[in-house]
């Protein structure tokens, strides 16, 4: 089979009628009109139809066609005609033409499906028909038929253009992809490193990178100026629903560069980027500072799509008749609210009271809200009348209060909790009522992030990376508080309230770098341990640099508008962090553990419970958690004793029949009923009537761990 | 002495006219009546009582039965250490009792108290509500002194039950003495009585010519594997056991050990309290098997393969088989000597074939047990029924 004249299904047109094409691909979907085949053939590029009629094609060709299934991978040749009139296809791109096959050639034949690939919209007439859903389960574990299917297809190719798109951009600023190495040392993410054993050094791990972060400094170091990568990175987190255990990101870094040349760079790769997948966004990006964006959003990833912008009205309240605010006022507290515009038509009494002051702002951790609904020029609430008119007009007009409002305070002694609670309800009431535009976009860059976080124990840490520059250096390295009051270099883009990415400008300077470490509380003896060749660098003039990362798999699932991560990733885990296709992980043999040196880590000292080389009563005993007590000891010696020669004698006994577990058919039974339902004993509290311990309703344990 | 019963039923008899009224049937505390408390002999199930009833209970009452009380057992009803299954028929303060026949302690317990005990086919009676301790193994016995009372309550109490997973969807035979071809050739197996002492050799030889007599054709069989039948279950039936006792936790019912500091120091020490040392030896003999030894229990299973399609060969060979009765099981002792005096008795567990076990008489005729195929109950009965109407007359 030479495949020199192939040429592409989707790409023909009406123009190519009369031309002679060999076609490659597979059975999309076929109908038999008694004697004339009709075979939708699709390739990457789209579908086209191809006919076999006895007029034209040879009987063997008829019948060869004749056995074509769906997913038959073929080769035709024929010639491409314009369709009869009344007969075009307008659901496929080349509904205008078909190919009439004179020959055909099956290149591979297919199994039975697990779903099916075919969409059946594509047929004539079945426009309507829905795509039948597959489970995503299924679809990873056959993900090779799943890439088959347009949705996957496109996505792919989508991800390609965007790829594409950096790659073209970034090199005409500049900048040159550089490969860092993925076999490395763990380098401080905060995230968990995924080890790699090395057979070489036994008892010695390299750590998968969580970022380029050290290298590309180091590139910045050694001179390169403007680098970039689209770079995998691994981390071992818990489980959350859009991760991936790897990730690709838009890794970059520049030297002798500010932040106005990286937000400038950034939001122009952003913009085409967006601009691939049809989405036009506004320039230049609003920003943000952090504290702005807690204190009116309650969040640090704000999404400005909608408005539900928090008012301080602490000040409206001084001296307040109102037991509750005046309370929280003195103790140092702040009231905050939202004014809920025009929607007082779906936010009853009935609702704000009893489904969020009630239930929902608890949930929130709030220990309560304050309602009001503006009606007929005046405010309405069912604590109304603790309030003076001239507190009732000050809050009118701090809110900007029209008649059909609703105002949703949070009081608390706690200004964290506030924000905190306020963010929710926002992010909750917009999801409610629909005010959140769909195919909006709004980008944000948020700034001036806190150089350092409280420790518990009145310490301070790195709320980014150590290498975060501040934005300013006559600091007292031993003060908390002045520490706590920096604010770094660092900056995040968030879009429609999702990080897609952050950087900073880093330390370039090495006396600095030792304060910010003296300030971690970080000895010399310990930076020089754990970041030692790092920090090395930095005594050979090293160039100020800035840069950031963009995760792209949600840049890309966002620009394309999935509905997970997994859909713009070929081959992704699942939401176990496992591949159903391939099995990973899984275990390993012990040969191979062994080569590693992987059998005996972590010390002599068994872990309790797995010591093979411990007392086998003490083992048993723990792993049955029953406890056996000195005096039990012979009896219980002795039955193992007895154990082990049934063991023996079983192996010289045994055969080679298959193992016989129970002496019935085995019977599959489902619990009749198709809904989870609580028992009646545990409703009427039976089940608890024998419990040893109970407390509130609740069998009483003792905790997990001490 | 302590009484036969720790619990006896303060209600009356109830009116009615089921199949079974007026028939006073005694239970053992690890059957589910609801509001009756039900330790099932352990400390692992201190002070509980239960929720509601056991599948066969509810038909028991439907049908009529008057549930008298429950009598004194073993931990788990494992071996006789304890128990005084039997008595309460033996008393007549009851016309049946239920005890659960794990490897033989149903037949064990008859034959101490010479009354007939019966083993019936592994899947006919459901077990959700029996406190079980070897899914694969154990059956609800019924002890009598009459085997019509025993085939009366088999019909009760056997039947689908939707939700016992274990029970397998067949249906439900008849048990009457007209429902079957009556048997014919009794199948002596050879290993089982070459491998009795002289004396009990030739007492078993006197229940072989009692059984010629009767008008039934005797022939000796050979499973030269028969000595493997108490290997495969000390090995599936620990194993079993751990699983199942796995749920004995002190947090829904049992003893708590206190001052446990945390989840898994609780574990350890209210189950090193709960369990007694047979029961717990055995227990630690599964965790053996799976922990160290997990081919063993894959063997076992081979093994019992193997058992099963020879025990099918004898009974195409002959209707029923007659075998030695069990010995006495000790009132006390370690798991070895509990586990070696039902060797006699495990066979069916394994197997799951029913088994009437016949009490000695008064005239000397020694105990025995006559086994059917699996599901062939009816035949089993009726054979049973002709031998000890037969002692009756002499």
């Amino acid at each position: 089979m030479r495949f020199s004249q192939r040429v592409f299904c989707g790409e023909l047109a009406a123009g190519d009628a009369g031309r002679a094409v060999q076609l490659a691909g597979w059975v999309d979907a076929f109908r038999d009109h008694g004697g004339l085949l009709f075979v939708h053939l699709r390739d990457r590029s789209g579908i086209i139809q191809v006919v076999f009629s006895p007029e034209i094609a040879s009987a063997e060709v008829c019948r060869q066609a004749a056995g074509l299934r769906a997913e038959y991978c073929i080769a035709v040749t024929g010639e491409v005609r314009k369709r009869r009139e009344g007969t075009e296809n307008p659901n496929i791109e080349t509904g205008g033409i078909e190919v009439m096959a004179s020959g055909l050639t099956v290149l591979s034949e297919s199994d039975a499906l697990p779903f099916a690939v075919s969409d059946k919209a594509m047929t004539a007439g079945g426009a309507s028909a829905r795509r039948e859903a597959v489970s995503e389960e299924l679809r990873l574990e056959y993900r090779y038929l799943d890439l088959r299917r347009a949705p996957m297809r496109d996505n792919l190719v989508a991800r390609h253009r965007i790829f594409q798109c950096v790659r073209r951009f970034l090199d005409s600023r500049g900048f040159i992809e550089i490969e860092t190495p993925v076999l490395t040392m763990s380098t401080p993410e905060g995230a968990r490193d995924y080890l790699v054993p090395s057979r070489v050094h036994p008892g010695n791990f390299y750590a998968l990178p969580q970022s380029p972060q050290l290298f590309k400094q180091l590139l910045m170091i050694g001179g390169m100026e403007r680098y970039f990568q689209l770079a995998r990175c691994f981390r071992d987190e818990d489980l959350r629903p859009n991760r991936q255990p790897e990730f690709t990101q838009l890794d970059l870094e520049a030297s002798f560069v500010d932040e106005e040349v990286l937000y400038g760079l950034i939001e122009e790769l952003t913009v085409e980027m967006f601009a691939v997948g049809g989405i036009e966004l506004p320039r230049p990006f609003p920003r943000m500072t952090y504290e702005e964006a807690m204190e009116t959003t309650g969040s640090d990833r704000p999404d400005l799509r909608f408005g539900l912008r928090f008012v301080d009205v602490t000040d409206v309240f001084p001296g307040t008749g109102y037991a509750i605010f005046r309370r929280i006022i003195e103790a140092g507290g702040c009231i905050k609210g939202i004014n809920v515009k025009g929607q007082s038509g779906r936010l009853s009494k009935n609702v704000l009271q009893n489904e969020y002051a009630k239930e929902i702002v608890p949930s929130f951790g709030g220990r309560g809200m304050t309602w009001m609904r503006a009606e007929g020029g005046r405010l309405d609430s069912n604590i109304v009348q603790f309030f003076s008119a001239d507190e009732l007009d000050a809050l009118r007009r701090k809110l900007d209060v029209a008649d059909g409002d609703v105002l949703i305070l949070i009081a608390d002694a706690s200004r964290k909790t506030v924000t905190s609670v306020l963010g929710q309800l926002r992010l909750h009431l917009a999801e409610r009522l629909g005010l959140i535009p769909g195919g909006g976009f709004s980008p944000v860059w948020v700034t001036e992030f806190p150089l350092f976080e409280a420790t518990e124990e009145g310490g301070v840490t790195s709320s980014h990376h150590p290498f975060t520059a501040p934005d300013r250096t006559d600091f007292d390295p031993k003060n908390v508080g002045e520490l706590l009051s920096l604010r770094s270099r660092a900056y995040d883009l968030v879009m429609n309230g999702e990080e897609l990415g952050g950087g900073s400008i880093r330390i370039s300077d090495r006396d600095l770098q030792r304060k910010i470490f003296a300030a971690l509380g970080l000895g010399e003896e310990e930076t020089r341990e754990k970041f030692g060749f790092f920090l090395r660098a930095f005594d050979f003039g090293a160039p100020p640099h800035g840069g950031l990362a963009l995760g792209m798999d949600r840049t890309v699932s966002m620009i394309l508008g999935t509905p997970s991560i997994r859909e713009v990733i070929a081959f992704p885990k699942n939401r176990s962090a496992a591949c159903p296709m391939t099995g990973a992980p899984a275990k390993v043999k012990r040969e191979q553990l062994a080569e590693l040196g992987l059998l005996n880590l972590g010390g002599t000292e068994p872990l309790r419970g797995t010591g093979g080389d411990g007392n086998l009563v003490d083992h048993l005993s723990w792993v049955s958690r029953i406890g056996v007590g000195a005096g039990e000891r012979p009896a219980v010696e002795e039955a193992l004793g007895q154990a082990e020669e049934l063991a023996a004698a079983a192996g010289r006994n045994a055969g080679t029949e298959e193992p016989v577990r129970t002496v019935v058919p085995v019977a599959n039974r489902m619990r009749p009923g198709d809904e989870a339902r609580r028992s009646e004993l545990a409703e009427s509290g039976k089940l608890l009537e024998s419990a040893p311990e109970v407390k509130g309703g609740y069998f009483k344990v003792a905790g997990i761990l001490e | 002495m302590e009484s036969v019963f720790v619990y006896r039923n303060p209600e009356p008899a109830p009116p009615g006219d089921g199949t079974l009224a007026g028939l006073r049937v005694a239970v053992q505390p690890n059957i589910s009546v609801t509001g009756w408390p039900t330790e099932a002999g352990s400390r692992a199930l201190e002070r509980y009582r239960a929720v509601e009833d056991a599948t066969l209970i509810r038909r028991l009452r439907t049908a009529g039965a008057h549930l008298c009380g429950s009598t004194r057992m073993s931990e788990f009803g494992f071996g006789l250490e304890g128990s005084r299954a039997g008595e309460s028929v033996a008393l007549t303060e009851a016309d049946a009792e239920l005890v659960l026949d794990l490897m033989g302690e149903c037949r064990a317990a008859g034959l101490r108290a010479g009354v007939c005990a019966y083993k019936p086919s592994y899947g006919l009676i459901s077990r959700l509500g029996l406190i079980g301790l070897i899914p694969s193994m154990e059956s609800c016995g019924i002890l009598s002194g009459s085997v019509d009372v025993i085939r009366r309550l088999l019909a009760v109490m056997a039947g689908p039950d939707g939700l016992d997973f274990s029970l397998p969807e067949e249906p439900v035979p008849d048990f009457s003495p007209g429902a079957c071809r009556a048997a014919a050739v009794i199948g002596v197996l050879a290993e089982a009585r070459d491998s009795l002492p002289e004396t009990e050799r030739r007492a078993f030889d006197s229940v072989l010519g009692e059984i010629e007599s009767a008008g039934f054709a005797l022939r000796e069989l050979s499973l030269p594997e028969y000595a493997l039948f108490p290997l495969v279950h000390g090995i599936v039936g620990s194993v079993e056991a751990s699983s199942s006792a796995g749920r004995y936790d002190s947090v829904r019912y049992g003893v708590r050990a206190p001052g446990a500091g945390n989840w898994n120091d609780m574990y350890l020490e209210s189950r090193r309290e709960a369990f007694g040392l047979v029961v717990k030896s055995y227990l630690l003999q599964g965790a053996f098997f799976q922990f160290k030894r997990y081919g063993a229990y894959e063997d076992a299973c081979r093994i019992r393969a193997r058992l099963l399609l020879g025990m099918d060969r004898l009974l195409g060979q002959a209707d029923l088989l007659v075998l030695p009765a069990p010995g006495a099981a000790p009132s006390a002792g370690r798991l070895g000597e509990v586990l070696a005096s039902f060797d006699p008795s495990m066979f069916a567990n394994v197997t799951g074939q029913p088994v009437l076990c016949l009490p000695a008489d008064e005239q000397g005729g020694a105990g025995f047990q006559l086994a059917g195929a699996r599901r062939g109950d009816a035949r089993v009965l009726e054979a049973g029924e002709r031998l000890l109407n037969l002692r009756g007359r002499e």
